[in-house]
């Protein structure tokens, strides 16, 4: 196992190697200029090619690039353009929003996931089935954008229930009750995905249910939820774990979207903005950090896959 | 007729997903007779009218250029189709190809695998994102750029799928009676994978029409001058309290396509062949 | 774990504070901004929103009153000496910067130095300057080389303008804007923090000696009443309004038009009109491609367009936006019809004769424009149709604004592109004025006429000469003006003392809630 771990990580070294060239060839070959943005709209050309050579931007791609996979190497993502802060506390501020958001979404996909699974799983084929799927698969068919923007009509601007927009952090005023301010975006991320998990969840209670033992117990006259809760839950969940190991990594890069309509100060709206500002060092940064999280996520639910399921061999 | 016969196999007794493609072939006779049921010119533009509630001159109501909003609604599909069928084909053929030869030539594979690792370590929509602020806007863009995210994953799919078969008995047969790679590629093992290639497609569809949607939203999609279900969301969405017929409408084109595509998705993975059932995820 | 303690408040905090409640003070302000600010720099950047938080933290030597009037702020009198080519400014005594010093005359002349060289505005000002020093502890003297009008304006408008630094924070300064850690003003209220992506605060200055005098514009007495203004990014313009909406922001900028009528009759929401409109702005290519002295057909283009559906479209409400031609807004000092007979003809047959007398074959022209703002692009979709139904083929290209600022810089990738201007006091702070502005508009004709317009101190006769270059610019068309837009701002209504409208840009001394 540990030696399967270590020469996964050793193969993650050339893939994050190309990666880290892709994402600075990408977005140093978008069109436009980061001292024109910082500059404003009266600024000459001249005014923008002097501060262009003042901020380094001059320098052929290939030394810029070394020059930054260098420090990057020494954990030093260099500095914000427009902010002129280290590129690394710019991320950890907006990553405390997003792993957050990220892990009220779990939560919300495992506390109407999981329920929602079994019972679509204990009444198979019934119309409790059909409905329960086909609801999630409703929801599933929904641009998150929409979603939000109605959630934000309906529970902060008509009933005054829940803050709109925004997220202080948790070490702020407020505290944890301000968590309070990523209920809404939380929601809205967890509805499209939650329809996975129940397929999942149902899936593999079914498959389970096959199995000896489930039989014997339905013999036995057990009620349905009786049995899908004594004898099958637990199996069910490895497949789960699996899941929610995908989804939580795609959160992350999803929430670029919920994070613009709840206008959360998370990593997927800096993205976003950050590209509008072409603040190439944050850009890369942002994306690199994303793209390591994503690599290091897939290894661990492999590796916590094969630990939960002994048919799963590594190989 | 056996294509008949099959379609009424698959859908029998699943009323709902039935009704997904009755809806999904309404949509595809919008798209194709749009100019001919299309009341305006969608790109006709009347400050006199605009922001009009719906009525029976304006079906769906106007947006703020004054613009017929059922006009708009009904090249919309025309976009909906272009992009899905436009995403699929990319997926397919780049990430069917990719996937396939991996499993077949292994040395080849394993660094073409590489490469889809390194694609796919790239989440989706960034990957998206970064591609079409570097891209200009365009139709033909948004598909190419949906589709390679989506190439990704039918890329491990296929992988997979031809690892299963290239064990098989008659793929040996085959190669015993002299048939060369393509032939075995192409005539023997992908004619096995027909069916499950039109699950993923239908997935890919349903996806690529959120994913386009997205995309808009953040300015970053089809020219905001294209009547798109999206575009037209996204330029609305101010609109919300004000003229909420604006999101509602195509909000409710785009919720009710990608549904009845994933029900008939989900109809076509429970036809298919039971060992491909679980390679493909869908919803 | 790391940072318990400050965990361990977290939960207290937790427990205590219930769901329901605002965590925030009733003594700080939420504002939702646009964005982010490129910097707080006022010398380099000319951003308004930079302004908009700025000018809280940084003082000129003169500002504006409600009559767009230039009044002293930081500097306490002026003379001029020599035929106007000597301006010798007295500072005021008791002013104190954020950091406990004094502001004496070496700081103004630092400021004013760096300004000069490497501001935005800076160089319009000091291309007439020979020499710039203090003449005492509290007095600097400029020498100028010829007597130049609109000197006090410049020095008054503090985007892109001269805030006044110590001269510790101008040591080595240059083009690139200074880092926050040396935001040192004189304002009201002070540099607090910059969280990237989240907000930035700034809190008051508790030792801020007020200007006398009763409030007037940006003029005379100064209070901070709040603790402290949280300047908070909310891209998403209909988030903001469902925010100010919801109770979670106090001050909301920058709504559409269509939602002014609702917001207006909602007892929940006070709208806010600026009083001074911005207004969009086509530039023409006066450097390469068929536009370049091609005088005629930029006329065939002016008067193709019809500039009021576009407002229509663009802005909604009549009551906020006018179809006027003049460059300065209506009941200024500088608003002259001169020329602007010619603003919105929207003749299509005209336009096709005068087309073709110009020598105009259906050479594509490039326009572009971004859909950043979304009343750019509205009024370049009806701009471009009308130019259609007169025969002209117009490429419209699409991009974000990072990249059509870039494109605009290289003459040969546009002909025609959209941008917007602010209300500016003094018509020679208009972007088109400048030569090195993208459009690169500098014939014989303009460039005698400006040096007159900005030679002459007399205001009267400036204001003469305004009118004739105004009607240079209907005649030359350098660049299309498309209307006056009056952009309006809510706030809740609990916010005292805001008055009916903002100057320029809002501001938050003198208001409490």
């Amino acid at each position: 196992m540990l030696g399967y771990a270590l020469r996964r990580l050793l193969t993650l070294v050339p893939t994050l190697l190309a990666a880290s060239l892709l994402v600075f060839l990408f977005v140093h070959l978008i069109p436009g200029d980061p001292a024109a943005v910082l500059l404003g709209d009266s600024a000459t050309p001249e005014e923008i090619a002097s501060l262009t050579r003042e901020l380094g931007l001059d320098q052929p791609l290939y030394t810029q690039y070394l020059l930054w996979l260098g420090n990057v190497l020494q954990g030093d993502f260099g500095t914000s353009i427009f902010f002129r802060v280290p590129v690394t506390s710019v991320i950890a501020d907006g990553a405390e929003t997003s792993i957050l958001l990220a892990l009220m979404t779990m939560v919300w996909i495992v506390i109407l996931g999981v329920p929602i699974g079994v019972v679509a799983a204990s009444y198979r084929g019934t119309w409790v089935d059909q409905v329960t799927s086909g609801g999630a698969m409703l929801f599933a068919s929904v641009p998150t954008f929409w979603l939000g923007l109605y959630l934000i009509l309906i529970f902060s601007v008509t009933l005054g229930w829940l803050p709109s927009s925004g997220f202080p952090s948790v070490t702020d005023d407020g505290g944890l009750a301000n968590l309070r301010y990523l209920l809404l975006p939380s929601f809205t991320l967890a509805a499209p995905n939650a329809a996975l998990i129940i397929r999942l969840v149902r899936a593999s209670m079914l498959d389970v249910q096959r199995e000896d033992h489930v039989r014997t117990a339905r013999a036995k006259g057990l009620a349905p939820w009786k049995v899908s809760v004594k004898h099958v839950f637990r199996n069910a969940l490895i497949a789960v774990a699996a899941a929610f190991g995908f989804t939580f990594a795609a959160l992350v890069s999803e929430a670029v979207v919920t994070e613009t309509v709840f206008s959360l100060p998370g990593i997927g709206r800096l993205v976003v903005q950050s590209i509008l500002r072409r603040d190439y060092p944050v850009i890369q940064g942002v994306i690199l950090v994303i793209v390591v999280l994503y690599m290091v996520i897939n290894l661990l639910v492999d590796l916590a896959y094969a630990r939960l399921d002994p048919r799963v061999s590594l190989k | 007729m056996t294509a008949i016969l099959t379609m009424g196999r698959i859908f029998r007794g699943r009323w709902l997903a039935t009704a997904g493609l009755c809806w999904l072939i309404l949509i595809a006779l919008a798209a194709i007779f749009a100019p001919l049921v299309a009341p305006y010119d969608p790109l006709e533009i009347d400050p006199l009218v605009r922001l009009s509630p719906p009525s029976l001159e304006h079906l769906f109501g106007t947006d703020h250029y004054g613009r017929d909003s059922f006009s708009r609604s009904l090249y919309g599909a025309r976009m909906a189709i272009v992009i899905g069928i436009g995403s699929v084909v990319v997926a397919l053929v780049a990430g069917g190809l990719a996937g396939m030869v991996s499993a077949y030539f292994s040395r080849l594979g394993h660094v073409i695998m590489r490469v889809v690792d390194v694609l796919m370590a790239f989440p989706a929509l960034l990957l998206a994102l970064v591609l079409m602020t570097l891209l200009e806007r365009s139709v033909v863009n948004t598909v190419i750029v949906i589709g390679i995210v989506y190439a990704t994953t039918t890329a491990r799919i296929l992988f997979g799928m031809t690892l299963k078969l290239k064990g098989e008995v008659f793929v040996d047969a085959a190669t015993c009676s002299g048939a060369g790679h393509a032939s075995i590629l192409f005539r023997h093992i992908l004619p096995n994978l027909v069916s499950p290639l039109l699950v993923q497609a239908s997935f890919i569809f349903a996806f690529a029409q959120l994913q386009a949607a997205a995309l808009d939203f953040l300015g970053l999609g089809l020219p905001p001058e294209v009547p798109s279900w999206g575009n037209m969301l996204s330029e609305s969405r101010i609109y919300v309290t004000r003229a909420s017929w604006l999101l509602l409408f195509p909000g409710a084109l785009i919720i009710l396509s990608v549904f009845s595509m994933n029900l008939v998705g989900d109809a076509l993975r429970d036809s298919i062949d039971p060992r491909f059932r679980n390679d493909i995820k869908g919803v | 774990m790391f940072r318990n303690t400050r965990w361990k408040t977290v939960f207290a905090a937790a427990i205590a504070t219930s769901m329901a409640s605002t965590a925030f003070a009733a003594g700080t302000l939420r504002y939702a901004t646009v964005g982010e600010p490129p910097s707080l720099d006022q010398h380099v950047v000319t951003s308004d929103l930079s302004t908009t938080i700025a000018h809280h933290m940084f003082e000129g030597l003169y500002t504006f009153d409600a009559s767009n009037s230039p009044v002293p702020l930081l500097a306490e009198s002026d003379r001029l000496e020599d035929d106007g080519r000597t301006i010798v400014i007295t500072l005021r005594k008791d002013v104190t910067f954020h950091n406990g010093a004094d502001m004496t005359s070496a700081d103004v002349v630092a400021s004013l130095k760096r300004w000069g060289e490497f501001g935005s505005r800076g160089s319009l000002l000091f291309s007439n300057v020979d020499s710039i020093e203090a003449t005492g502890d509290h007095e600097i003297t400029l020498r100028l080389s010829k007597p130049f009008g609109p000197w006090k304006n410049l020095l008054a408008f503090i985007n892109g303008g001269p805030a006044i630094y110590p001269a510790s924070v101008m040591e080595g300064a240059g083009k690139e804007p200074i880092a926050p850690e040396n935001y040192i003003g004189t304002g009201p209220y002070r540099f607090g923090e910059w969280q990237p992506n989240r907000h930035v605060e700034l809190v008051r200055f508790d030792d801020y000696e007020s200007p006398e005098g009763e409030p007037n514009g940006y003029g005379g007495a100064r209070k901070a009443e709040f603790d402290a203004l949280r300047f908070i990014p909310v891209p998403d313009v209909g988030t903001r309004v469902s925010g100010l909406q919801a109770g979670d922001y106090d001050y909301a900028e920058t709504i559409p038009g269509d939602l002014f009528d609702a917001l207006d009759a909602s007892p929940d929401v006070t709208t806010i009109l600026n009083g001074g409109p911005i207004f969009g702005l086509v530039f023409l290519n006066s450097k390469e491609g068929p536009l370049k002295e091609n005088f005629a057909l930029r006329r065939a283009i002016q008067t193709a367009i019809n500039k009021t559906p576009a407002l229509q479209v663009a802005i909604g409400p009549e009551k906020l936006w006018r179809a006027n031609g003049s460059f300065m807004p209506e009941g200024n000092v500088w608003y002259t019809e001169s020329g602007a007979e010619n603003f919105s003809k929207g003749d299509a047959a005209a336009a096709k004769e005068l087309a073709k007398e110009a020598g105009y074959n259906g050479e594509p022209i490039k326009f572009m424009v971004s859909t950043n703002y979304p009343f750019h692009y509205d009024t370049a979709i009806v701009y471009t149709k009308q130019l259609a139904q007169a025969g002209f083929n117009i490429d419209l290209q699409v991009y974000d604004w990072a990249t059509l600022i870039k494109k605009r810089g290289e003459p040969d990738q546009w002909d025609l592109f959209f941008t917007h201007h602010g209300f500016v006091p003094d018509p020679i702070l208009i972007s088109v004025m400048n030569p090195n502005y993208p459009g690169w508009w500098s014939t014989p004709e303009m460039t005698a006429l400006s040096e007159k317009f900005t030679a002459s101190a007399d205001p009267a006769e400036r204001q003469k000469l305004w009118g004739e270059l105004q009607a240079l610019i209907y005649q030359q068309v350098p660049t299309m003006k498309t209307g006056d837009v009056y952009t309006y701002n809510i706030a809740s209504p609990t916010l005292k003392g805001l008055g009916e409208a903002t100057l320029i840009w809002p501001h938050f001394w003198n208001v409490s809630k």
